[in-house]
């Protein structure tokens, strides 16, 4: 089973190098090749993940490691039951986004590095989920920021496009930093980078609290800023201007999901530093609200998306930190499948009307991209809780984990657990009604004639994921799939009850708005923006490139300039010397005869 | 015959040629004055021998050496000034400062091209 899944971690990458190879030559190659790959891809990880779901004993397999001084690090892979969720969600959303791209890009020049950059992006999140060795996981998490860097820049020749790539890779660049130096304080602490081990032992072994703060802080600044949040948050929305399905496999599948996925894989660690879970209580409940209230006002449809990524990422994070391990998984692969439905919906929205992402160009779609209108709808439902939707069980879970922490919890401060709460509730209204807004604006009223409807390789991708959004919920019901504790129960009557009260109650606040205002349900609120970029920019761009220009003058005017003296004086000397070769023989000659005769002369005087 | 007098007339003949070579500036002048010196030691090479009254008379010998080398010396001298003069235009010997450590490598074909021009 080991080999499977090897197989099923180079075989992305062996599309991508083959892809890039033929894909120039041949369009039909290309796409064969990719969707082919992505396939096997799909089904390889199909078959290790479907034998380590539930109570099934994890794949652990060391496949070689290093003999060097200090703790070796090993090519190993560990797939338990979460895992084991992760490699179907990214892999499948991963096929999803080829298949549907055949139909989006269809003649798009850059096709074949597109879609060999989609491999390498499958290949890096499965070995994030898959590995079990810290360098292993780093190696696939950059990768990934890579791999997002080149799909954003997709469209290189718009300014937004490359600025939006460059800001989403300096930050979570920055951010990954934290990785990096929780890796050297793990590995120091425990004499191993095998994260089984080093879990094993903090689960055993009774951590004094808050004994491992540092590795646990270290590790959310880098998760804060792979899934964007607060105050790393602003890459994900500048990172539109890439093509449509790549924002659905990072927003879903991959990218933003690496970092909760990173959470809930070193709990333990999490859990023995309840002040680091304060932290990210307090990252998480300012973020959704904070993310949500920007999806209100945006006019960008796709931009709604993304902060509504920001926001439900939050809500993961919010269950996380509040202890909800399950009910925060869960969220995390229902947010995987309705955002990438919701995503890909979007595409086809787009594609359809002829590229524009602005809402205010939208509106009447309704019954001119049926299928797209019916996904959607289902998506943008799940995404607002709406009862039966794989959204609604899996928020709940969270939010009452969260009431419950703030009851009687001890893991994170109380006043930040209320706060919590109190944001998660509001956040939901908001989320409701950013939704609602988005769907009437895009598929009612009036609107433009539609370029043309979708052909079927982007509306398969989209009935595909419309099955788990809406069918999802029932696993809630058995949250010991993915690994959760046994006898968990997820539903919760009385919040369920609250929240739907809440769903219908704001939805018909905004209906009402709509029937009143129209379109403008709620005018151009500016919202003020926190400066983050303003800091980012005053605090650490404009000291690094400060500190490039010192070194830069170091190097130029010290060190350079000794080398260029030692150079300088020995040519000087050597121009010295070069005055005596005149060329002139004669001169020469007079220099070796008033040369002997000296010689003779002091000889004599001396005899 | 007292020695000196054999000897100052060597030393006059050595002292002329020295300065025939150092300041002439044609090179056949040039080649003059070494002649003018090797005649000089030729002088001192008798004039020892008639001294000292050598049985094997070395110092004639030795002299006769030294003409025959002069020959053979001022034979390919008088080659190098011909060849000098055909590619140059002129003899003079302190225009000949191609082997000078110059900075600019063109500066060392400039004059020479420019002498070829006048010839």
């Amino acid at each position: 089973m080991s080999w499977v899944l090897l197989a099923a971690l180079v075989v992305p990458f062996v599309t991508a190098a083959v892809t890039l190879f033929t894909g120039h030559r041949s369009d039909v190659a290309a796409k064969g090749i990719s969707v082919g790959g992505s396939a096997l891809g799909l089904l390889l990880a199909w078959v290790v993940a479907l034998a380590h779901l539930g109570d099934a004993p994890p794949l652990a397999h060391v496949f070689t490691s290093t003999r060097t001084v200090g703790p070796p690090i090993e090519l190993a892979v560990y797939v338990g039951p979460l895992g084991a969720a992760m490699l179907i969600l990214a892999t499948t959303v991963a096929f999803l986004v080829q298949v549907y791209s055949l139909g989006y890009l269809a003649d798009d020049p850059r096709y074949p590095s597109y879609a060999a950059l989609v491999s390498i992006f499958t290949g890096a999140m499965s070995v994030v989920v898959s590995a079990d060795d810290l360098w292993l996981l780093l190696v696939g998490w950059e990768l990934m920021g890579a791999c997002s860097y080149f799909l954003i820049a997709h469209h290189w020749e718009l300014e937004d496009a490359r600025a939006g790539a460059v800001k989403a890779f300096l930050i979570t660049r920055t951010a990954d930093l934290g990785l990096l130096f929780a890796i050297f304080v793990l590995g120091d602490r425990f004499g191993t980078y095998r994260l089984s081990t080093i879990l094993r032992v903090i689960t055993e072994v009774a951590v004094p609290r808050d004994g491992l703060w540092l590795p646990a802080l270290l590790l959310a600044v880098a998760v804060i800023g792979k899934s964007a949040q607060v105050p790393f948050h602003t890459w994900l929305p500048d990172a539109m201007p890439g093509p449509t399905p790549i924002s659905a496999l990072i927003h879903a599948a991959t990218m933003v999901a690496a970092g909760v996925f990173l959470v809930a894989r070193t709990y333990p660690l999490f859990l023995s530093s309840p002040s680091t879970l304060t932290f990210l209580a307090l990252v998480a409940a300012v973020t959704m609200f904070l993310a949500a209230v920007y999806a209100m006002v945006t006019h960008d449809l796709k931009r709604v998306l993304a902060w509504s990524t920001v926001s439900q990422l939050a809500y993961m994070f919010g269950g996380l930190a509040a202890g909800a391990w399950s009910a925060a998984v869960l969220h995390l692969l229902a947010h995987g499948a309705f955002k990438a439905l919701l995503f890909l919906a979007a595409g086809s929205v787009v594609h359809a009307i002829g590229g524009a992402t602005s809402m205010d160009v939208m509106g009447g779609l309704r019954d001119k991209v049926p299928d797209t209108f019916v996904t959607m709808t289902i998506g943008f439902a799940a995404l607002a809780g709406v009862v039966p939707l794989v959204g609604f069980f899996s928020k709940d879970a969270i939010m009452h984990a969260a009431w419950e922490e703030a009851l009687h919890g001890r893991l994170v401060w109380p006043w930040v657990a209320w706060l919590l709460v109190v944001s998660m509730v509001a956040t939901a209204a908001l989320t409701v009604a950013y939704s609602l807004r988005a769907w009437l604006l895009v598929f009612f009223g009036e609107g433009p004639e539609v370029v043309h409807d979708s052909p079927a390789t982007m509306r398969v991708p989209l009935v595909v994921l419309a099955v788990p959004t809406a069918l999802g919920g029932l696993a809630v019901t058995v949250p010991g799939i993915i690994g959760g504790a046994p006898g968990e129960h997820l539903v919760h009557w009385s919040t369920s009850v609250l929240m739907t009260l809440l769903v219908v109650a704001t939805a018909a606040l905004v209906l009402v708005l709509y029937r009143r205002r129209g379109r403008a349900m709620w005018g151009p609120v500016v919202v003020p923006h926190p400066p983050i970029d303003w800091v980012w920019d005053r605090f650490l761009v404009r000291p690094v490139r400060w500190l490039a220009v010192l070194v830069r003058a170091g190097d130029r005017d010290v060190i350079d300039a000794y080398a260029d003296g030692a150079a300088a004086s020995a040519r000087g000397i050597g121009g010295l010397l070069r005055r005596t070769q005149t060329g002139s023989v004669q001169g020469y000659l007079m220099v070796v005869v008033v040369g002997a005769t000296a010689i003779a002369v002091a000889a004599g005087l001396l005899a | 015959m007292p020695l000196w007098w054999p000897l100052l007339v060597a030393s006059l003949l050595f002292a002329i040629g020295v300065y025939g070579v150092l300041s002439r500036r044609n090179a056949v002048l040039v080649l003059m004055g070494v002649e003018l010196m090797l005649n000089a030691v030729n002088i001192n090479f008798v004039a020892f021998d008639a001294q000292l009254h050598d049985v094997l008379h070395a110092g004639q010998t030795f002299a006769l050496f030294t003409i025959v080398i002069a020959a053979a010396e001022v034979g390919l001298a008088l080659a190098i000034v011909l060849l000098v003069f055909r590619t140059h235009g002129h003899i003079e010997v302190d225009e000949l400062r191609e082997l000078a450590d110059r900075d600019d490598p063109a500066e060392l074909s400039a004059p020479q091209a420019a002498s070829e021009g006048v010839a």
